[in-house]
């Protein structure tokens, strides 16, 4: 806890920044209400003048007339909420789908974003009945881990038994989860196991030292990255994470897969404050060591990086939270930080099944960390392939979100448009996506196979030689 | 005296409505008179807290006796008014350790309950305090709303039958042969409700004995009947911040001194104040150092204040009154009490009293304390009954409900409505059309506004100070509008228009002194909203109404075979809508 201690002169009036929050670095929220996860954000709202830029970015909003949106359910709200401990949240933020996007839309620098997950942890906390169906089906989606971690160790008949038609039907109405939605493939090998027979990480830097020497670079280099794959591309996607390990190794990094949890995404989209935490505590103390030791954080997964670095700060007090915060990067970013990355494309070529033309859409959590641009820049120069920006909607699902029955029509009414455009704009039946639930949305909206720009560089890069 | 005596009150501050209250529910006649709206003087123009009367402990122990009473009596019969956020004395390392324990016995001595509390137990309660204060006192201090207080007492009086006429001037007092027989007023627009632009008009209101209840103002209603009432008036300073920093009172524990307290309001957090004597009681300086010196004072307690968001500075002027033998050089020295001017016995005038000084806090007291007299010259014996029976709103109410459920409304909003409306809540928020939020700052919706109007007629300061609406943080940038629009239908255009302009007015007014950071981006919106969209700096609409007929109909929109058929209507909207 401390205070708003600051050491900025009102009187010369010079020192106020239009876009910096006035809970800037000088604020910490303080825990005011008590029971731990509640900050009092009422300071945010001193940046909001109410023009309503929020609102008019949000997908929700747009589809769903009884969403009040973000501008009620941030500033407003938390304005008018008092600390005696009756001020309830209202239930409407259950329907913010946590795509983020009134949070870079605001020109004011109001933590948008912070707001709704606190709320949202609260109303949980306090409102929501914990034997109620929609508790018990929020907290299994957003502990995707431990489904997930179950269902590989049985993968085909996990995958098989999710989408087995009886099944289905049970989930839907018994958790209220659409049957509409197929359940993801389970990989038979996770990528956890694929890393460990590489020899995890003394492979890796065995690996990096040939491949510096190759290229001339000092065998010492200090190239080395801790990468968060998330659950996704471990259980359900590892060709992406291999892509990642390959890729990086080509540039001459040592990888290191540090010990690592759920980055918390689905549980501040559903409110389960208390769980992100636990898991954020393991992910940001093993993080936190490898950055002291010169390492930097890499996810493939936009929302993991978004966790990592605005919403765990945002969110908990922990020991080394800022310092992991500063120093993670989404992957295909460090890249092109660091590496020559733009001349390498230039200089390559992709043929076979990854020669095609890729509807790419960015998802909301990308376009929050600035990277919306990303694939489609890079991969302009790459000659096999084309990119066609499929438009800026989001694709609806934002996580869990489309994983509900009472959201599946919303969540499908949101992506009308990035559905039409794929379909419209592109002649292969291939798209792009960094978000694996963006890519299950793509999917199942289109019947395209969606593949991740890692996959792309890979291509590019290795298979050739 | 065989029949009901008539009384004239002249003032509709809390200390006038609270005489109107009293005398009324002792079964008299009465009429008040106010020249602007509910609240117009210094009762709209104070910082809102509900004394638990430790700030005067040491120096002024009988106002601070009084204060403990009344405060008790208050969150008793004004429940809706009244938040009981609790107060601090908070001691720095440079106040003096002195003081300190002079404040704690001087509570004691008053009966005012007060404990010691350490630096880590202050700071559990109140965050934000600076990490370096030593301890504090806690006393039962609260927030008060005088709007609504003033309201509800009105209601009262005129349950018990008083006449209350708002924008009613009194011009002149009616003498006859050394006796105060009535008032003669200038209604701004006809008796009854404030309607603009209905013909106003002067009146005679003859009485059978007058109160002077104008507060500052006193000293010219004594004027006009050659009597000399020696009031000192003396200017303050409030800031009001967008957010609550704080959901106690804080006060700053050493003696007198400017800028040394903080009260959690509604929405906000009001700094105050300064204390200096004034000639005139409407036409004083305001100026931005002040402002700027009560930022800076309140941070040494309050660190976060002094980035944080100010959306409004006003001034108050307090009607100090010392009797003449005193001579106190500086008005913090001047008491806080109330006195009672018997014009007969002091000067001579019979047929009216003065009631001058005193605090909001009092104001009950004050009122149960001229009505007995006023009824002792009738030979009247009937108890004051103000400190038992609760105000309209006030009656048996909890705010914990369903709101969706029961009114439709989200959650803050509808806990905000009947927080302010009381047990008035469902009479008032159960409607069966749609009820929109009008402010969305304050959470007020049509239906609250529509009760407003109701009471008040086309006056939307009026309805401003009877819901908050208008009073957020974007100070009416983005509803002024909409409350304008709530007065059409009952209302012809001319006189909507009149009221939103004056709204208007009022809500730039008071932003003068807040126009930097965050409140100067606000402004600049509402300015690009209210001046170039709506064209209320220049609107040739303004005066004569426009004939919208007169216009054609744009573009005719031709579909395929009957073309020629197809018309645009006037509203804008296509044939069939
Ligand atoms: C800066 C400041 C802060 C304060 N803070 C607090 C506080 O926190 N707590 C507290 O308890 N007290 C506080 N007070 C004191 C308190 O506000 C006043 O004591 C109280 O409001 C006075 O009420 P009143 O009715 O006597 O006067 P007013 O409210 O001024 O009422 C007098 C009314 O008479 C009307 N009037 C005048 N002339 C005429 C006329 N010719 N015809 C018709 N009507 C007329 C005026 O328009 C006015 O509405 C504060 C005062 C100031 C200045
Ligand atoms: S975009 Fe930002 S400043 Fe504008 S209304 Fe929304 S929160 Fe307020
Ligand atoms: S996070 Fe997305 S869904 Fe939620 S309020 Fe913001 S824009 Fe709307």
């Amino acid at each position: 806890m401390s205070d708003a201690e600051s050491n900025i002169d009102p009187a010369d009036g010079t020192d106020f920044q239009p876009t910096a929050p006035n809970t800037g670095e000088e604020f910490e929220p303080v825990d005011v209400f008590p029971d731990s996860d509640d900050f009092d954000l009422r300071p945010g709202s001193d940046s909001c003048y109410k023009c309503s830029t929020c609102d008019t970015n949000c997908p929700v909003a747009e589809v769903d007339d009884e969403f009040p949106g973000p501008k009620f359910q941030g500033p407003e709200q938390w304005r008018l909420k008092q600390a005696d401990g009756e001020h309830t949240i209202d239930d409407s933020v259950m329907d913010c789908s946590n795509c983020l996007r009134c949070d870079s839309a605001c020109p004011s620098g109001v933590p948008l974003g912070q707001m709704h997950n606190t709320a949202r942890g609260e109303y949980v906390s306090e409102e929501l009945n914990t034997f109620s169906i929609e508790y018990i089906r929020n907290r299994i989606l957003a502990n995707y881990r431990t489904s997930a971690w179950l269902a590989s160790k049985f993968p085909r008949t996990s995958s098989f038994m999710m989408n087995f038609g009886p099944v289905r039907w049970m989930m839907d109405k018994v958790l209220k989860v659409p049957k509409e939605r197929d359940f993801p493939e389970f990989a038979t090998e996770t990528f956890q196991e694929w890393w460990a027979k590489q020899g995890g990480a003394t492979g890796s830097r065995e690996r990096a030292r040939e491949v510096r020497e190759r290229r001339g670079e000092p065998v010492d280099a200090d190239k080395k990255v801790a990468y968060f794959h998330g659950c996704y591309s471990n259980y359900n996607t590892p060709e992406v994470a291999k892509a990642l390990v390959n890729v990086y190794e080509y540039f001459g990094y040592e990888v290191v897969v540090p010990e690592q949890k759920c980055s918390g995404t689905p549980m501040f989209a559903n409110g389960m404050l208390a769980d992100a935490r636990r898991h954020a505590e393991v992910n940001v103390s093993s993080m936190s060591d490898l950055v002291d030791q010169g390492y930097d954080a890499v996810a493939s997964c936009t929302s993991c990086s978004l966790a990592l670095r605005q919403e765990y700060p945002e969110l908990f007090d922990i020991d080394g939270i800022e310092e992991v915060s500063d120093n993670t990067f989404e992957s295909v970013e460090y890249l092109r930080i660091h590496e020559d990355l733009k001349g390498e494309i230039e200089a390559a070529e992709v043929d076979g099944e990854l020669a095609a033309e890729f509807g790419y859409h960015a998802p909301c959590h990308a376009r929050n960390q600035g990277l919306e641009r990303q694939a489609v820049e890079l991969f302009g120069d790459l000659e096999g392939a084309e990119m066609e920006d499929v438009g800026d909607s989001c694709s609806g699902i934002s996580g869990t979100y489309g994983w509900k029955s009472e959201k599946y029509e919303k969540s499908m009414k949101i992506a009308e448009d990035m559905f039409e455009h794929m379909e419209e704009g592109t002649e292969s039946e291939v798209g792009m996506t960094e978000c694996p639930t963006c890519a299950m949305q793509m999917e199942h909206g289109t019947g395209y196979d969606i593949r991740h720009p890692l996959e792309l560089l890979e291509a590019a890069l290795i298979e050739e030689n | 005296m065989a029949s009901v005596p008539h009384i004239a009150v002249i003032g509709g501050g809390s200390t006038g409505i609270g005489i109107a209250r009293d005398l009324s529910m002792r079964g008299v006649d009465v009429t008040l008179v106010e020249q602007g709206n509910l609240t117009h003087g210094t009762t709209g123009r104070m910082h809102g807290l509900l004394h638990s009367g430790g700030r005067y402990a040491v120096a002024d122990q009988k106002s601070a006796t009084e204060c403990i009473e009344e405060n008790r009596v208050l969150r008793d019969i004004a429940s809706h008014c009244v938040e009981m956020t609790g107060g601090l004395f908070v001691k720095r390392p440079e106040d003096t350790e002195e003081y300190f324990q002079k404040k704690l016995e001087g509570c004691k001595e008053c009966g005012i309950p007060a404990e010691v509390v350490s630096r880590e137990e202050a700071r559990q309660m109140e965050p934000h305090l600076a990490k370096d204060i030593d301890k504090a006192i806690t006393v039962p201090d609260g927030a008060i709303d005088p709007f609504r207080l003033v309201v509800a007492n009105a209601a009262s009086a005129k349950e018990h039958g008083a006449r209350i006429e708002t924008h009613t001037k009194v011009t002149d007092l009616l003498v006859e042969d050394d006796e105060v027989v009535g008032i003669e007023v200038e209604h701004a627009s006809g008796a009854g409700k404030h309607v603009h632009g209905v013909e106003g008009g002067t009146e005679e209101i003859y009485a059978d004995y007058v109160v002077n209840a104008t507060g500052a103002w006193a000293g010219r209603i004594g004027d006009m009947a050659g009597v000399d009432i020696e009031v000192r008036p003396s200017k303050g300073v409030m800031t009001i911040m967008n957010i609550r920093q704080v959901d106690t009172v804080i006060n700053r524990c050493k003696p007198k001194g400017d800028a040394d307290i903080v009260v959690p309001h509604e929405t906000t957090a009001i700094l105050g104040t300064t204390d200096e004597e004034v000639d005139d009681p409407e036409d004083y300086p305001e100026k931005q150092w002040e402002v700027d010196h009560m930022i800076d004072t309140l941070s040494e307690l309050v660190p976060m204040l002094e980035d944080a968001r100010t959306i409004r500075s006003f001034w108050g002027v307090r009607p100090l009154y010392e009797p003449p033998n005193v001579g106190s050089d500086d008005p913090t020295d001047i008491t806080r009490d109330y006195f009672l001017l018997d014009h007969d016995e002091r000067d001579n005038l019979q047929g009216m009293t003065s009631i001058v000084g005193g605090k909001f806090t009092t104001y009950r007291m004050m009122g149960e304390e001229i009505s007995d007299h006023v009824c002792e010259k009738f030979g009247i014996d009937a108890e004051c009954r103000t400190a038992d029976v609760p105000l309209p709103g006030s009656e048996d109410f909890s705010v914990l409900r369903d709101y969706m459920d029961e009114f439709g409304l989200r959650s803050p909003i509808g806990r905000r409505s009947v927080e302010r409306l009381g047990s008035r809540a469902d009479e008032v928020l159960k409607t069966d059309g749609p009820n929109p939020t009008v402010c969305e700052c304050e959470g007020v919706t049509r239906a609250e506004v529509q009760d407003a109007i109701d009471q008040s007629g086309s006056d939307l300061n009026a309805v401003r100070i009877r819901t908050r609406s208008s009073m957020g943080n974007c100070q009416g940038g983005f509803c002024c509008h909409r409350m304008a629009n709530e007065l059409y239908g009952e209302y012809d255009e001319l006189t909507t228009r009149e009221a939103w302009d004056e709204l208007l007015q009022e809500r730039w007014k008071g932003q003068r002194h807040a126009l930097w950071g965050q409140q100067l981006s606000q402004a600049m919106l509402n300015y690009a909203m209210h001046a170039a969209t709506q064209n209320r700096d220049n609107d040739p609409a303004d005066g004569t109404p426009i004939d919208f007929s007169a216009f054609d109909n744009g573009q005719a929109v031709t579909t395929g075979d009957d073309a020629g058929a197809t018309d645009v209507a006037t509203d804008g909207g296509q044939h069939g809508d």
